[in-house]
Parts: C-alpha cells; structure tokens; sequence
C-alpha cells in the first residue's frame, strides 16, 4: 500500500510520532493499535511484527 | 487547526497567564488571575475542538503515566528532606515551620491524590464492581472536605487581643510576626 506515516496515522487514530517509533521498533503497541494498522495494511500481525 | 499552532497558542496562553499571576500576586488582587483561569480553560476548550487532528495517543498516555509518576516521587523526596531540614531548623526561625508543615501536607495531599486516582482507574475502567468504591469514594470525600474545613477554620489560630497575640485553642505554628494592633 502506498500510504504515508501521516496518513497512516489518521487511519488509525494516533499521532505521526507513534508511526514513527513502531516502524523504528521503538514502540511496543496496544493489541488494539497492532491490530488496527495490521487490518489497514491489509496484513496480519504476525507478519507485520517480529518479536 | 493543525495541532501545531494549537500548542502555539496554548504555549502563549501558558505565558500570558503566568505573568497575570505573578503580577496579581504582587498586587494582591486575587480576582484577576481566577477570571483569566477561568477564560483561558474555556478557549483552551474551544480551541481543542477545532482541532482536527489526534493530540494524543496511547503513546501519549503511557509516557504521560510514568512522567506522572516520577514527578510525584521526586516532588515527594525534594520536599520531604525540605521537610526535615526547615523542621530541623525551626529555632532559628520560626518561620520555618509553617513552610515545613506546608511541604508534609501537600506532600501527603499529592500522594492520597495519586493512589485515589490510580485506584479510580483501575477500578471503574476494569472492574463492575462499581457501588463499594464510589461508596468509598463518597466518605473519603466527606472527610477531606472536614478535615479542610477544620483546618481552615481558624478555630486553631492566634487573635488580635489587646495589643498582644493569643492562642485560639492550640495552634501548631507561631505567632505572627507582624505587629498586632
């Protein structure tokens, strides 16, 4: 998908900042944000986080 | 409006009511900070619906609980060693007493303060179990709103009699410093 981190971040109700420190692996999100962005990229979790 | 220039304007506002403060105080006039207190929450108010934007986020709130908590435990020890020092000290000055005692209840206000928000948090957002709390809540209420009004009461005070300073019932501070006439 060709989103921006802004875009992104209204998508799915936070701030671009939050978009920027999960895509650094800064930021451990909620269950519910995790899964938020995975369901606007079209993707699961599992593949959209590696712990 | 972008978040930007809403945290402009609230950074200005901040400013602006600073400085009203400062001067009131200087002046002594309290009614001029309390009205532009009450102005600037409503255009903060006003001003935060106009923004479109997210201002905060889960983010925000987990950062904001642990900055919370260690301003409340480094506010806590500065004040407690201030505490005991201005106590220690009070010989010196009687003065100091006043400002040590000042330090221990609004240490101990802040600290009830925190815990009956945390519980408040945990209870009411996580748990049915809604009646016993807001139950305790109420007494606990009740209580302070006694204790302040007792404490504030002046029914432990020094009064002007005759020239000279007496006790009313059994102040824990010293007499004024300023003459009594």
């Amino acid at each position: 998908m060709n989103l921006t981190q802004d875009q992104l971040a209204n998508l799915v109700g936070v701030r671009r900042e939050t978009i920027v420190f999960l895509e650094q692996g800064k930021y451990n999100p909620s269950l519910k944000l995790a899964h938020d962005v995975a369901k606007t990229l079209k993707t699961s979790i599992d593949k959209l986080f590696i712990f | 409006m972008t978040i930007k220039k809403y945290q402009k304007i609230k950074l200005i506002i901040t400013v602006v009511l600073a400085v009203i403060f400062s001067q009131s105080i200087i002046y002594k006039n309290y009614l001029i900070p309390l009205t532009s207190l009450i102005i600037a929450s409503l255009g903060m108010i006003l001003l935060r619906r106009q923004v479109k934007e997210v201002v905060a986020d889960e983010r925000d709130y987990a950062l904001a609980g642990k900055s919370a908590s260690w301003a409340i435990q480094i506010y806590s020890w500065i004040a407690v060693a201030a505490m005991f020092i201005l106590y220690s000290l009070k010989d010196l000055n009687p003065a100091y007493e006043p400002i040590a005692m000042t330090l221990a209840y609004s240490t101990c206000f802040l600290m009830l303060t925190y815990s009956l928000m945390f519980k408040f948090q945990n209870k009411i957002k996580f748990t049915r179990d809604k009646t016993k709390f807001l139950i305790f809540i109420i007494v606990l209420s009740i209580f302070t709103t006694f204790f302040t009004l007792r404490l504030f009461s002046g029914e432990d005070n020094w009064v002007c009699q005759n020239g000279q300073w007496q006790k009313h019932g059994h102040p824990d501070f010293p007499a004024p410093s300023i003459p009594c006439k």
